[in-house]
């Protein structure tokens, strides 16, 4: 068909526009993603940006699976039945364990953590680490009959051995709550270690063991220790607390059935040593602790790496009833780890304890006592054993997913799908990546393993410059840094794309740099998929207590006790300025140490502070309290000096307050509505 | 090609069993074993002799080292396998070695120097014209290139030239020479006579003489995971030589064997499972089949980061504690002294002597590319432990060392060294200040 002059002129000015908008919009296109990427190939995609990088998006919530993430369980007595704890899903789903399907889902509260079910079977207990509270469930009637309250943040759970007490370890407020199964109340609250997760009665119904993730805060230099506290079941009182030397992130922790032994899984940072390399684990070991259960008892740490295979992030063990074998299920490197225990017990019988002393750092040890490693899918986290021991089933977290493992054969032998989304999303193949020590030379660590729950280990690290022993770091929290840019204490990456890319691969994971769809989606997830746990602690309802709001004046003040106006660089709130309580400029508040080249530092965000510590960019301030009685002498950070100490502690209360955006609109919304409906 | 197999033909008797060391004409063929009647397709027509042909992870791209006249220097070239081009890739008339594929894309080889007695036969890198040759090892020791791991590291052959104690061992480094490192240790006796291979299963296998069957050569495998402690020989149970092993993606491994002296090498499988020797996969009456390996399209091992910068001159050693002792090693010695300085040993003359901190660290800034040995020191200067093997430092690298007699499986104890709270110690210690790029806080 001849096509007319006319079209044709319009088909040419068309073309002509085409390129006179395409060649300098390209390059438009090209330096802006230059700029965002630090790298000049990225591929030009904007919708990786403009759509996966915006959680407020409608698209992008749209677009959103909502996923089980199943993080624990627990199996019936007679075995027929599996309670998984679909930790997103908000639910306790009931598997059929024989037919391995699911039967059904009851809704419990936010983030469930731990399925504890009492001793007749009749119900289980769910801890809601969001919600603050415990959901009892009638297992017959498949609903929730009643809502225990605890302290901030439960976790693991024990039942006392007669029955009447449940335990809940509470991460967020680093206490146990001890509660009356009979009248529902807490009766009092134990404080144990820092940030604890994990507890379990031993075999003779005596001592309660809980674990605790966190190590103690002290000073850079100071050895890494981390506690382990000892409960009396029957008094309900602390006994004592047993020390983790050089070691960390104790999450679970198991009895064997004769109770001669307890193993705890750790992970023994070398946050002390200059992070040099990855070789010859120069940066991350892992392992389990052994405390022997008898007088004098010691305690022994053995790692489960090898010299070129490390096996990040283990996270629960458990022993199986015959005593003879261990299993503990490494999330970041998706296996479970098959342990000999009378090699185990060979081997501590016959080594001295210089030699245990060496153990404690040798890659070579394992071969010793680990018997296979079995890969399973996705992120494995809580075990459970079948009563007659027979069968291990694994929560594969990111995989929606529970595996079932023969216990004799050690071989996979079915999987239980729950019934999550099939599709993975960018943003969950962004926490898949951000969970998996893949991407690390040799599997050394996992993002997650420096900032578990996608917040930080507390801990800090000589990693920031090439000289060592100078620049020490306090590992940043990840949760909800979306709008606080730029990354880094000095600064310097402008985009989470900047900070993950090609300059991570070189200084940090030491192996093969992220691909491009790989840095994109964990670009997603950093930036969309990380919320702040709510600050029900400091912060329940929004509003805030009298001494809150007169440290909440503090905060904002321009005056000083003397009348003096304070400079307005020199004001809190000047550089914390709400919601974010960043002003995402640099700064120099008078902190730099000796050991620090001249920078300014990027001023952090202050959301949910209180979980934080230690502070300041060294982590020198083990409290907020010391950023001003000790580290601030001359006003430099803030004018602090005229305050009384009634004052200061205000301040700090409010500094407490402060909580994510969107936890604070939520209640905002919840004040809203009770006076809509009043 | 995919699929075929290819591997060097040596018609004489191989009076070496390493051909790398041997001037006997080769010539390179593939083969392909689901046409066992039929014939060799000879690759390299026209050369006096080639040999160590290595097949890149995509079965594109074949590099060997040939020379087309008896008194040339070896060179190396690269074929493309889909049209049998060759291309020269070097040009001089230095002898060059056991080219192997990296996953820059750049080549690793071995290179003869002239004046090999000095600097000793180290491996450089170039790129795929030639272009760009860097060396990357720094010692008098002879290097060959082996592999790449799957790990991303280069397996090299690490010969020292000053001992008479011979014995095989391996180093792993990465592809810019940093890290270097020992990856395996034969047993006193013992000689590398094959490239190595990585099997699918998380072993290295490869071609070993020992004292242990001196009339023989057998199958050696150690595990990825744990090199030091874990060789096994495959092949105890069969009785004659190999000369090359190569892993197939069954997992069974391609071998070069022969049941006696009087007989010529020829290409079975074997199952490293039951230990077995199976069927012949190829003989040849004239040739021995030597080198052999597989077409096939595998997993591109990992491209690691590299932290050399040129405008750096030196390199950062820590050392955590040179008195560290494994209780496994000394339960029946007496108590030894306490080192309490290290001396750094040239090529030529020492580069001065550190005293250590009293946790026996030490944190010494050492000029880069240059071959160095540690020895330690008592108090009175006297030596306590005769100098460590050879070693070098990269521009911009930074390296650390758990201590002096450590276990290679030792990983640091978790405490801040003492020797990092002042500034590195310049090596060569006359030298005052290095002049060189500084590096940006990261």
């Amino acid at each position: 068909m001849k096509i007319s002059t006319k079209k044709m002129w319009i088909l040419g000015i068309l073309i002509v526009l085409g390129l006179i908008i395409y060649f300098p919009g390209h390059k438009f296109a090209r330096a802006h993603v230059n700029y965002r990427t630090g790298v000049e190939d990225h591929p030009l995609l904007c919708l990786n940006c403009h759509l996966y990088m915006h959680s407020e998006s409608p698209i992008t919530k749209m677009m959103n699976k909502d996923y089980y993430s199943p993080i624990n369980l627990a199996v019936s007595k007679d075995g027929s039945r599996l309670y998984v704890v679909a930790q997103e899903g908000n639910a306790l789903i009931t598997v059929d364990a024989d037919q391995e399907k699911v039967i059904g889902k009851i809704d419990v509260g936010e983030l469930p953590h731990s399925v504890i079910l009492s001793n007749d079977g009749l119900k289980a207990y769910v801890s809601n680490q969001w919600s603050d509270n415990i959901s009892v469930i009638d297992l017959g009637a498949s609903k929730v009959i009643d809502t225990l309250q605890t302290a901030n943040g439960p976790a693991g759970l024990a039942i006392s051995a007669d029955g009447k007490m449940l335990y809940a370890v509470n991460t967020y407020s680093s206490n146990v709550s001890v509660i009356d199964l009979v009248s529902g109340e807490e009766q009092k609250r134990l404080d144990v270690g820092n940030n604890p997760t994990g507890i379990q009665l031993s075999p003779e119904n005596k001592i309660l063991f809980v674990t605790s993730r966190r190590a103690n805060i002290a000073p850079y230099g100071d050895p890494v220790k981390t506690d382990m506290t000892l409960i009396n079941d029957s008094s309900a009182r602390i006994t004592g607390f047993m020390t983790l030397e050089s070691a960390h992130m104790a999450e679970n922790v198991a009895f064997t059935p004769s109770g001669d032994l307890a193993l705890v899984t750790l992970m023994r940072p070398k946050n002390l040593v200059p992070s040099i390399q990855v070789e010859r684990g120069f940066m991350m070991n892992h392992g389990i602790g052994i405390f022997e259960q008898k007088e004098n008892g010691r305690i022994i740490q053995l790692m489960l790496d090898e010299p070129n295979a490390y096996y990040a992030d283990p996270f629960d063990v458990i022993i199986s009833p015959d005593g003879k074998k261990a299993f503990v299920s490494h999330a970041g490197v998706d296996c479970i780890s098959v342990l000999d225990m009378d090699s185990i017990r060979a081997l501590i019988n016959s080594s001295t304890p210089e030699m245990l002393k060496t153990y404690e750092n040798n890659l070579g040890v394992s071969s010793r006592f680990v018997v296979k490693r079995i890969p399973t899918g996705a992120n494995p986290k809580g075990l459970a054993l079948s009563p007659d021991g027979k069968k291990l089933y694994v929560a594969e977290q990111l995989q929606d997913r529970i595996a079932v493992i023969s216990t004799e054969s050690l071989e996979i032998l079915s999987t239980i799908d729950l019934g999550g989304p099939e599709k993975i999303t960018v943003s969950r193949q962004g926490r898949r990546l951000f969970a998996n020590a893949g991407h690390t030379f040799q599997n050394q660590y996992s993002c997650y393993t420096c900032h578990p729950d996608y917040h930080e280990d507390g801990l800090v690290y000589n990693m920031a410059s090439k000289d060592m022993g100078r620049n020490l770091t306090n590992t940043q929290s990840l949760r909800e840094i979306g709008k606080t840019a730029p990354f880094k204490w000095n600064g310097k990456n402008q985009t989470v794309f900047k900070q993950d890319g090609i300059r991570f691969s070189t200084v940090l994971t030491r192996t093969e740099q992220f691909s491009y769809p790989d840095l994109d989606a964990i670009a997603s997830f950093i930036m969309t998929g990380i919320q702040y746990p709510p600050n029900l602690q400091h912060n329940p309802t929004g509003e805030l207590t009298e001494a809150q709001l007169r440290g909440k004046e503090i905060f904002e003040r321009t005056v000083d006790n003397n009348g003096k106006e304070i400079p307005v660089e020199n004001r809190c709130i000047t550089c914390h300025p709400a919601p974010y309580y960043t002003n995402r400029m640099l700064r120099d508040v008078g902190t730099l140490a000796a050991t620090d080249d001249s920078i300014r530092f990027d001023t952090p965000h202050l959301n949910n502070i209180y979980a934080s510590a230690p502070y300041l960019h060294d982590g020198r301030a083990a409290t907020l309290e010391e950023i001003w009685t000790k580290y601030s002498p001359y006003d430099k950070h803030g004018v602090a000096n005229d305050l009384s100490k009634i004052e200061l502690n205000e301040m700090i209360e409010y500094l407490k307050t402060l909580s994510s955006p969107d936890y604070t609109e939520s209640l905002k919304n919840v004040k809203h509505s009770e006076n809509t409906s009043n | 090609m995919e699929g075929m197999m290819v591997f060097t033909q040596v018609a004489n008797k191989i009076q070496q069993q390493n051909l790398w060391k041997n001037n006997t004409p080769a010539r390179i063929v593939a083969f392909d074993p689901t046409q066992p009647e039929g014939r060799v397709k000879v690759l390299t027509e026209g050369y006096y002799s080639a040999h160590s042909p290595e097949i890149s992870w995509d079965g594109k791209s074949l590099l060997f080292t040939a020379k087309q006249n008896q008194n040339d220097a070896w060179q190396i070239y690269e074929m493309n396998l889909s049209n049998f081009k060759v291309r020269k890739v070097t040009s001089s008339d230095e002898n060059y070695s056991n080219p192997v594929h990296l996953p820059s894309g750049r080549f690793i080889y071995g290179l003869f120097p002239k004046d090999s007695v000095k600097i000793g036969q180290p491996l450089f890198t170039c790129n795929p014209d030639g272009s760009d040759p860097k060396q990357v090892t720094f010692t008098p020791n002879t290097n060959i290139a082996l592999t790449v791991l799957a790990d991303g590291r280069v397996l090299a052959f690490d010969e020292t030239s000053s001992t008479d104690k011979q014995q095989n061992i391996l180093m792993v480094m990465r592809p810019d020479g940093t890290k270097a490192e020992l990856f395996y240790q034969g047993p006193v006796g013992s000689n590398l006579i094959s490239s190595v291979s990585e099997t699918t299963t998380g072993k290295v296998v490869f071609v070993e003489s020992n004292s242990e069957t001196p009339n023989g050569t057998n199958i050696t495998s150690i595990s990825y995971n744990r090199p030091l402690h874990s060789r096994e020989n495959l092949t105890s149970g069969v009785k004659g030589d190999f000369q090359s092993v190569y892993s197939m993606p069954s997992g069974k491994l391609l071998v070069s064997y022969r049941s006696s002296e009087t007989e010529r090498y020829s290409v079975y499988e074997f199952d490293p499972e039951t230990k077995t020797l199976g069927k012949p996969v190829f003989a040849d009456a004239e040739y021995n089949a030597c080198e052999v390996a597989l077409v096939h399209n595998h997993e591109k091992p990992k491209k690691l980061p590299s932290e050399v910068d040129f405008g750096v001159k030196s390199g950062l050693l820590l050392c955590q504690d040179i008195n560290f002792l494994d209780p496994n090693s000394i339960k029946d010695s007496p108590v030894l002294q306490k080192a309490v300085a290290i001396e750094i040993m040239g090529m030529d003359s020492s580069m001065g002597v550190v005293p250590v901190e009293n946790d026996g660290s030490f944190y010494i800034k050492v000029i880069a590319d240059q071959p160095f040995q540690l020895r330690t020191l008592d108090e009175n200067g006297q030596i306590l432990n005769q100098p460590c093997e050879w070693m070098w430092i990269r521009p911009n690298e930074r390296r650390g060392c758990v201590g002096c007699h450590e276990d290679h499986e030792q990983t640091p104890e978790n405490r801040v060294p003492m020797a990092v709270k002042n500034l590195p110690v310049n090596v060569p210690v006359h030298i005052e200040k290095i002049i060189e790029k500084k590096i940006s806080l990261e």
